[in-house]
């Protein structure tokens, strides 16, 4: 491990983008040295009071996981932000989390990790993960607190509390990932509302957790 | 305005091909008197507004609920409730489904009042209910989709022995007929909402298919044996197929509104009903999900009405007149290559085929491109209808010379397939017959049938839909042995090599 930039030598970018992006960001990664990605389907908020009185408010997205050395993603970011502008209304959302190892892939050298010294945080990830059905529960609660609207990913799995049986197959239930961008300044917010609206802290409820962000393109 | 946009651009595009196909026909092979085109134009536009609609108000209304009730449902644990309720539930949307009402009206009429039309209705509806229940208890125990198909269509090809040909044309198309626009939609949901979950994600994955597939064969095994134990030989009387004469240009429009819009709205009051009933006794869901479902279901019915009044309003009638004029045509092969071309088309205006790619793209977190399966299935339906087509020119060749092979191979194949596609590609069959298919298709083969001498109207326009259910199975599985070939990992024995 290198030590110029601290315990983090790589950054996983995360990128939610409308339905069919995926792909094209995939090849754009690609053509930057990047040896893969994942994409996941999600689905986002609209802010439309007249959308939101005919339920219409759930958008297809795709979001994409990219692993790659400090220099490469920021890199690769700056180019993804020329290609989609993010800072643009309906267009997406990027940003970056340090990572501090990764294996398995070849292409992730931390030789090429550059401007050392971390940024100066500016922005949280915030992490629900609940039962299936409550995600627009967090993402009104947020929303009150001021942030601009959230992800929403398909999930399953269990925690203590749940049965594991029927029948004879293995149960794992429903959840749903809610991810949130936020200024440092309004997270605790946040977060305050969102446990309070969920009751979080009651067992069986869901978990949350905050993670540094390194940097945000499309979060106005 | 994102939400709306997008989704009329992406419903203008499935619906565009046909309609440019159509006004290409009109002016060159087949002129077409101009009312007609101006209610077929109207009619596109009927189309694209209400399957926009429809869609969200699948999205919001009856996926939810199906899927509500599937989880609901194996969570009492119990195995008689599931296969009791499954049968229950299966019973009443298949009662309701307007397609199985016009289809029993027909057969009512070909056999001269032998088979009844409640008959025929209630005997369906009982085949499907039971192998709905069958179908939910073979997710739960894990038994492999290929095997319950091998012994299911092993049982038709036994059956099929003793039917006469025109009732085996029927049992298949009752299978297509019975599959409508409403009931796939909750059966895939359905199907999702029992296995979603399981543990064993492959698993959860593949077995969200292939409940739509195991229903259909219901509908066939029961019309076989109910016209085996009636036995009605020979079809009798014959079809009314000329519809009455419209002058005016909205004309047919006002006239069908009404009388679709009551059959939409029986065909949605069971899913409503079990929805109420399930909310009180087990799914408690909060206000403002109720009020999500409610307003699916609003959309799912307006745009069902605005939907079937655009494709029997404006589409129908052009139908028949480029049948029976392109069938006259000197080059036979014109006939043929159209047929192809508008079953290429059609099906991507079709509603539950949207419904279906939808979810494969859901399901599989895109692993399996909505594309991919729209080119499968087109190019799989047009071959049927082309195959059709040759039917109608050639008296010799009759219906089970396609199906019997047919099935034979997609059986087969379903042994090479990954086990994902298998229930996709037998699912797809089922969807592919909707209402889009059932009148405009069938309005086409009729319109030929009576151009050509040799032909029978009605036993050449029953077994199409029969061929549009089948070439879908063959399609979609060619297409997951292509992934399979195509998505193993390339390069990996380099990059090994290349690490010592």
């Amino acid at each position: 491990m290198s030590g110029s930039c601290g315990n983090y030598a790589f950054e996983l970018l995360i990128i939610v983008v409308n339905e069919g992006c995926g792909t094209k960001i995939l090849h754009i990664a690609q053509r930057s040295g990047v040896c893969g990605a994942t994409i996941m389907l999600g689905r986002g908020t609209v802010n439309s009071a007249i959308l939101k009185r005919l339920e219409l408010y759930d958008e297809q997205k795709e979001i994409v996981l990219i692993l790659a050395g400090r220099l490469v993603a920021f890199e690769l970011l700056d180019r993804l932000n020329d290609e989609y502008r993010f800072n643009k209304p309906h267009h997406g959302i990027a940003f970056c989390i340090p990572v501090a190892r990764v294996y398995g892939s070849r292409s992730c050298q931390p030789s090429d990790c550059g401007n050392g010294g971390a940024d100066t945080v500016m922005y949280n990830a915030i992490y629900v993960i609940v039962d299936e059905g409550n995600a627009e529960a967090v993402i009104d609660a947020a929303t009150k607190a001021g942030s601009r609207g959230g992800t929403v990913i398909n999930a399953r799995g269990s925690g203590i509390h749940e049965t594991s049986r029927l029948f004879n197959m293995e149960i794992e239930p429903e959840k749903e990932i809610v991810l949130i961008i936020s200024e440092s300044g309004a997270t605790e917010s946040i977060a305050t509302s969102i446990r309070d609206a969920i009751q979080i802290e009651k067992p069986g409820n869901g978990i949350m957790f905050v993670q540094d962000v390194s940097r945000v393109y499309g979060l106005r | 305005m994102n939400v709306l946009t997008h989704k009329l651009k992406e419903v203008s595009f499935a619906v565009l091909p046909i309609t440019v196909i159509v006004m290409l026909l009109n002016i060159t092979v087949a002129p077409v008197e101009i009312t007609f085109i101006f209610r077929f134009l109207l009619g596109a536009l009927l189309i694209v507004l209400g399957l926009s609609i429809f869609l969200f108000g699948v999205d919001l209304g009856i996926t939810p609920i199906g899927k509500e009730v599937g989880t609901s449902l194996i969570k009492t644990n119990k195995y008689w409730i599931v296969a009791v309720v499954g049968f229950l539930l299966a019973f009443f949307v298949s009662l309701a489904e307007p397609d199985l009402h016009i289809l029993a009206g027909q057969v009512d009429a070909v056999t001269s009042g032998l088979i009844s039309k409640t008959s025929i209705v209630f005997v369906v509806s009982m085949g499907i209910a039971a192998l709905v229940s069958i179908g939910l208890i073979r997710i739960i125990r894990n038994v492999p989709l290929n095997i319950v198909l091998t012994i299911l269509y092993g049982i038709i090809l036994l059956l099929s022995f003793f039917t006469s040909s025109e009732a085996m044309a029927i049992s298949f198309d009752a299978s297509g007929a019975t599959t409508g626009a409403l009931t796939v939609p909750f059966i895939l949901a359905l199907a999702f909402g029992v296995s979603r979950l399981k543990k064993n994600s492959l698993a959860s994955e593949s077995d969200s298919f292939g409940l739509v597939a195991i229903a259909s064969t219901g509908a066939i095994v029961a019309v076989m044996v109910m016209s085996i134990v009636s036995g009605a030989k020979e079809i009798t009387g014959s079809l009314e197929t000329g519809a009455a004469q419209h002058q005016s240009f909205i004309g047919p429009f006002v006239e069908n509104l009404p009388r679709l819009a009551v059959e939409s709205l029986i065909a949605l009051l069971p899913l409503i009903a079990i929805f109420i009933v399930f909310q009180m006794v087990s799914l408690k869901l909060s206000k403002n999900k109720l009020r999500r479902m409610f307003i699916g279901l609003l959309y799912t019915f307006i745009g069902l009405v605005l939907f079937m009044t655009g494709v029997h309003a404006g589409f129908m009638d052009v139908g028949r007149i480029i049948g029976y004029e392109v069938a006259l045509l000197e080059k036979k092969a014109i006939f043929v290559l159209t047929g192809f071309a508008l079953g290429l088309s059609t099906i991507l205006a079709e509603p539950a085929v949207h419904v279906l790619t939808k979810n494969i793209e859901r399901i599989t977190s895109g692993y399996i491109k909505r594309k991919a399966v729209l080119a499968a299935l087109s190019l799989g339906v047009g071959c049927a209808v082309a195959l059709s087509c040759l039917r109608i020119l050639l008296p010799g060749v009759e219906l089970w010379h396609f199906l019997l092979p047919g099935y034979a191979l997609a059986i087969v194949m379903t042994y090479f397939t990954p086990r994902l596609f298998v229930g996709i590609a037998f699912d797809s069959g089922g969807v592919a017959s909707g209402p889009m298919t059932a009148t405009f298709i069938l309005a086409f083969t009729q319109g030929a049938a009576e151009a050509v001498d040799t032909a029978h109207v009605l036993i050449d326009g029953f077994g199409m839909i029969a061929m549009v259910a089948l070439m879908p199975l063959i399609a979609l599985q060619v297409l997951g042995i292509m992934y399979k070939i195509k998505t193993r990992k390339g390069g990996l024995e380099e990059d090994v090599r290349q690490l010592r």
